[in-house]
């Protein structure tokens, strides 16, 4: 079968995992086969989605019918990738090479770059009508998008040619290349001989260069072909950074499908905060009720603000869901989230 | 002998961090302090709080005795290897610059070292009462933290290795640093706080840190037991809202300690009106 892709991106903090999480269960409520990509739950929603104990392994969430749950596990996904594209005993050797650990786990896109291609296996996997993929939070989510096109800067060498001023260079230039002069000196007064292992292990890293670069470009026309939505809060960063996602996936031939505006206010507070209460016996509660319902109401007014700046920037469709406290814990609370919104019948469109 | 402070503001992504950090560097210089304040993250957060355009490599002027910067790595990089490992002379400069720069992009430590270490820099000069720095994420500040430990590891002698060691001993010293963690009273914000004091606690990487707790939001005297007596509609519902958002609040506030609170700030719009309404609350507090 077909999967459609929803990727829920924006900034850290706006409440994707959960939006993510609430889409795969409305969908598979409805009926369809759906998977979430879920990457570090809160406790919570993790316990509603019986994620304990699982890693990028679908499982289905009880008591959903259709619903499955992966969760991205970055240092197994890049043994896997290590695998698929580098012959065995490079891989070996890049595995238990401490640059490579440390690239893998501190390269701010290889989270990113993780989450896309298991993104791409479980596509091609055709085992699932839906597929709904929460993004890493690094580089303000937008490092999800260009992951696939930087993977070059990891693996290309692009390093090794500026240190060596020549094209990729074989094993055996190594040994020429270590007893260069200017190297000597630069291992002498930096404390070395690192430079002769970063080299060893940049070789390694370029064999996977052509295989890696052909899947990158695989990766990037699912995103194309994704349906990306972007989740803001009315806070004053996350407004910033939809407005750079609006600007920079752009520039990838990415549009956006739509924003969802999450723990929106309603806009009937707005007007009902100057009018009087009436029917209240105890002034006191009176009193502390219309002053509580007036700061909700200024929140409210800068919502619809903020709302407002960028459907009219960006053309946009807004969905918009409730400010929920406690926070969802149920798989019945997630759906309920989505229930005020048209999502489940826009995402199923036929196209 | 310095007596610049040194004071990293770290937090997860979405608490606020760099809000926090602008009304620090805002409140210190109104007491009349010389102000440095850097920003160590990739996202604009610093800069806007501070109601300014991006910022540069070169300190600009904010306002009085506040000026800001921004980490750039080139920039960096090239003062590093003059300033702080003194090349000798005669020595390939260029050349040791391609090399260290590769070395960044692969040694574990380098990159952070050659960042942390501009902050550092700017504290050893001893021309600012206070060097405010607008640090990454927890994990990206920990493996700042963890740079100088790292590289002692990685490197046997050199000047690296040394100049490592004198960072080590900044960071360390509670008479110059300070790590601030930003939060928020929830779930998320709240345990990965705890995690991250743990972290940096048990592994020593500088000071022992202290909580601020942002966006608490005040209470409102509503008794959630009598909800029912307020007429149906917004009245009830915001009642409704927030009495459950205050029960929620105190669970996590309860689960750790802070230093200082700060407020919810409803209906502000911008960057810079959050971080000058919260710059009066910490500057009452210093």
């Amino acid at each position: 079968m077909t999967t459609r892709t929803i990727i829920v991106t924006g900034a850290g903090g706006v409440g994707k995992t959960t939006i993510s999480a609430a889409l795969a269960a409305t969908l598979a409520a409805a009926g369809h086969k759906t998977l979430v990509l879920t990457i570090d739950p809160a406790k919570r929603l993790a316990d509603a989605l019986g994620i304990d104990h699982l890693g990028d392994k679908p499982q289905p969430v009880e008591g959903t019918g259709n619903m499955w749950a992966a969760m991205l596990d970055v240092s197994a996904s890049w043994e896997a990738i290590i695998y698929r594209y580098a012959e065995p005993e490079v891989g070996d050797r890049l595995l238990v090479n401490p640059y490579f650990r440390a690239i893998a786990d501190r390269f701010p896109a290889a989270q990113s770059y993780a989450a896309g291609e298991r993104m791409a296996e479980y596509i091609e996997s055709h085992q699932y009508d839906f597929l709904v993929v929460d993004t890493p939070p690094s580089g303000g989510g937008i490092d999800f998008f260009t992951a696939p096109a930087h993977t070059g800067d990891l693996v290309s060498g692009k390093l090794l040619k500026w240190l060596t001023g020549s094209h990729i260079p074989g094993r055996s230039f190594l040994f020429r290349f270590t007893a260069k002069p200017m190297l000597k000196i630069a291992d002498t007064v930096l404390g070395g001989p690192m430079l002769s292992d970063v080299a060893d292990f940049l070789l390694d890293l370029s064999t996977m260069y052509t295989s890696l670069s052909a899947r990158s470009r695989t990766i990037e026309r699912y995103l194309q072909q994704a349906t990306t939505l972007i989740a803001t809060t009315a806070d004053p960063t996350p407004i910033h950074e939809t407005k750079r996602f609006f600007r920079e996936l752009g520039g990838i031939s990415i549009q956006p499908t739509g924003i969802i505006f999450n723990r929106a206010l309603p806009l009937s507070w707005i007007d009902a905060a100057p009018k009087p209460i009436r029917g209240v016996a105890d002034p006191d509660l009176r009193a502390r009720a219309r002053v509580n319902l007036a700061m909700w109401a200024t929140e409210a007014q800068r919502q619809a603000d903020a709302s407002a700046e960028l459907s009219s920037r960006y053309g946009a469709v807004m969905y918009q869901i409730g400010l929920i406290s406690p926070a969802p814990t149920s798989i019945e609370d997630l759906r309920a989230m989505i229930e005020e919104t048209n999502l489940l019948e826009e995402l199923t469109e036929e196209s | 002998m310095v007596s610049t402070r040194l004071i990293f503001i770290t937090g997860k992504g979405g608490t606020g961090k760099s809000a926090v950090a602008a009304a620090i560097a805002i409140a210190r210089a109104r007491q009349g302090e010389s102000v440095l304040a850097i920003d160590m993250a990739t996202s604009p957060g610093l800069a806007a709080h501070l109601g300014s355009r991006p910022l540069t490599y070169q300190p600009t002027e904010m306002r009085d005795g506040l000026f800001a910067m921004t980490i750039d790595r080139a920039a960096a990089l090239d003062e590093y290897l003059k300033m702080q490992l003194h090349v000798p002379r005669g020595a390939p400069t260029k050349q040791i610059a391609a090399a260290l720069s590769v070395l960044a992009e692969t040694a574990p430590g380098v990159r952070e070292i050659i960042s942390i270490g501009k902050p550092l820099h700017e504290t050893w000069k001893g021309i600012w009462d206070s060097v405010v720095v607008d640090a990454s994420s927890l994990g990206q500040f920990q493996s700042y933290m963890r740079a100088p430990q790292t590289i002692a590891q990685l490197v046997p002698t050199g000047v690296v290795r040394r100049q490592a060691s004198d960072m080590d001993e900044t960071l360390s010293d509670p008479k110059i640093a300070s790590v601030i963690i930003v939060s928020n009273p929830a779930e998320l914000p709240v345990i990965e706080t705890l995690e991250a004091v743990d972290v940096l606690t048990t592994e020593r990487l500088g000071p022992p840190p202290s909580v601020i707790m942002n966006r608490v939001i005040d209470t409102s005297g509503i008794d959630g037991s009598r909800l029912e007596e307020l007429p149906e509609g917004p009245v009830r519902e915001a009642a409704s809202l927030q009495t459950h958002l205050e029960d929620d609040q105190a669970k996590w506030l309860d689960e750790i300690d802070f230093r200082i609170s700060l407020p919810y700030l409803a209906g502000v719009f911008t960057p810079q009106g959050v971080s000058l309404q919260l710059s009066d609350v910490i500057g009452a507090v210093l």
